[in-house]
């Protein structure tokens, strides 16, 4: 007995690194949404990096404390209290028995991570904890938390071998307007003259159609030089295909493995956590960057 | 003959390198070229993913590790180590049963519509074509199968489902497959297959693999229930 969920938030899910080298077998990555705030989180608390976390999205839970624990919240601020006092992200507090836990809604950003002293007893298939929603995989059961059940945690070891930290300075502060960087794909090509500029001289919006699978943004309709036939091919997390329609999706870390649509731009993967925490209306400009720039500047952090 | 010059390497992200045809080799079935070029990749260990397309791989590294120039060099060095031979002994051919009953066959009107298939020719054609497993992926062990036969040849749904029943099978375009889990799918649906085709449970949680073939075999509804 550990931890009691009063309320469940919208989509609470347990998350961890993800489940590397599985693509091939048509397994994505999942893992948290934003990386870089779930390593936070566990760093933060000196833990393994790999430690599993809970992934709240939009509305956060609700937890009553069963035993004396410690967590810290990381990523978007959702106006966090323990009882009735407000607190930081990014800052770790000890609770007692019985002090309860709320999240309650963020305004910018999407997803607020929360990691506990000790370790949460979740599933693993193919090496990893992270939930899969889609087939079940994974976290308590496959599923979300549910409210009323009961999240169990045991000692943790902690990190022996802890990566370089994070700096403070590292950490976003989430507007409603994001830049992410890209690389034309494989397909960019196939655009036509205009729409290869205009990709990079417009702004998106994130739809409602937005979730760990994808997003859909609206903005400028994409064309292509002539009816084009690509045979399917594989996608990664970061890769924004373009439907007939001419409006990209942005695929996600749960996204499909294999994409019949031309793949028009990569997300550099130092944006990934981005992609994470968009949120309906947000606005999206995509900066043009090199593999030289990009491989810069995933090296300058961990 | 398939050499390095029959491929071409470039950049997918800062570390991700993507392998495209240079140009089409003459007799050589792609989808088997690719499967076997990916398993000989993912045998070297030295990358973090390697997945195929229908023509075309991406195998993604480690840039703490290595870096583009670095990678490209390793990858072309295995590409040239790699020797492919045809597939040469039968592959295993999966029978998977399939009930084409009217109330799963969601879309078999679609099918009706442009040609003169009773429902009884459609579940004929399907069932009597072995077919190849041409790529694995999309969601947990789903498999693009193929060739259907032409008269079965349809485009994907305009607007996908939202949420299919597991074991919903499908065709679009010149393939066929098993939707493995719930979750939305733009192919049409003619039928269902009461087998588990991902099951996480099990030690070997994927039953369709690369090379295999999958033969379909008409169950009844009655068959379907008590399977």
């Amino acid at each position: 007995m550990s931890i009691e969920v009063i309320s469940s938030g919208l989509q609470t899910t347990v998350q961890d690194l993800g489940r590397i080298g599985w693509r091939h077998m048509g397994v994505p990555e999942s893992g948290a949404a934003d990386k870089f705030s779930m390593k936070l989180a566990n760093q933060l608390l000196n833990k393994e990096v790999n430690s599993p976390v809970l992934e709240c999205t939009l509305t956060g839970p609700i937890l009553k404390f069963l035993k004396p624990l410690s967590f810290v919240i990381t990523g978007a601020s959702m106006e966090s209290k323990i009882n009735n006092t407000y607190i930081k992200n990014n800052t770790p507090y000890a609770v007692k028995k019985t002090d309860v836990l709320s999240l309650s809604n963020c305004s910018t950003g999407c997803r607020s991570y929360i990691a506990f002293s000790e370790e949460i007893i979740s599933t693993s298939f193919l090496g990893s904890h992270s939930t899969y929603l889609p087939a079940n995989l994974g976290g308590i059961n496959g599923l979300p938390l549910q409210e009323g059940s009961i999240v169990k945690t045991q000692p943790s070891k902690l990190s022996s071998n802890q990566e370089a930290s994070i700096g403070v300075e590292q950490i976003n502060s989430y507007k409603n307007e994001w830049k992410i960087r890209v690389i034309p794909g494989p397909e960019f090509i196939l655009l036509t003259d205009e729409s290869q500029e205009a990709v990079f001289n417009s702004v998106y919006l994130v739809s409602n159609d937005t979730s760990r699978m994808g997003t859909k943004i609206e903005g400028v309709n994409l064309e292509f030089h002539n009816k084009h036939h690509m045979l399917s091919g594989p996608v990664h997390t970061g890769t924004i295909q373009c439907p007939e329609n001419g409006l990209p999706i942005i695929l996600g870390c749960d996204s499909q493995t294999l994409g019949g649509y031309p793949r028009v731009l990569q997300i550099a993967e130092i944006d990934y956590p981005s992609i994470g925490q968009l949120r309906p209306n947000d606005k999206i400009s995509f900066i043009k960057t090199s593999i030289e720039e990009a491989s810069r500047q995933l090296e300058g952090i961990t | 003959m398939i050499t390095l010059g029959s491929f071409r390497i470039s950049d997918f992200s800062e570390n991700i390198l993507f392998i495209s045809l240079q140009q089409k080799p003459g007799e050589v079935e792609l989808t088997d070229l690719f499967f076997s070029l990916s398993e000989y990749l993912r045998s070297t260990k030295k990358w973090i993913e390697v997945v195929s397309g229908e023509d075309s791989l991406i195998v993604k590294y480690n840039l703490f590790k290595t870096n583009s120039a670095k990678a490209k060099e390793d990858l072309e060095q295995q590409v040239r180590d790699f020797t492919y031979q045809e597939q040469k002994k039968a592959a295993n051919v999966l029978t998977v049963p399939i009930c084409y009953s009217e109330d799963f066959a969601l879309d078999i009107q679609d099918l009706k519509t442009n040609s003169s298939l009773s429902n009884q020719d459609i579940a004929e054609l399907h069932s009597s074509t072995t077919y190849k497993v041409k790529m694995i992926g999309f969601t947990p062990g789903f498999a693009y199968l193929g060739d259907l036969p032409k008269e079965l040849t349809v485009p994907r749904l305009t607007k996908p489902r939202v949420n299919l029943v597991p074991g919903s099978v499908g065709i679009a375009g010149n393939r066929t497959g098993i939707y493995t889990l719930g979750g939305p799918g733009g192919w049409r649906i003619i039928g269902r297959t009461p087998l588990k085709l991902f099951n996480q449970k099990k030690k070997n949680p994927f039953i369709i693999l690369p090379r295999m073939e999958v033969k379909f075999k008409p169950i009844s509804r009655d068959e379907f229930d008590s399977f």
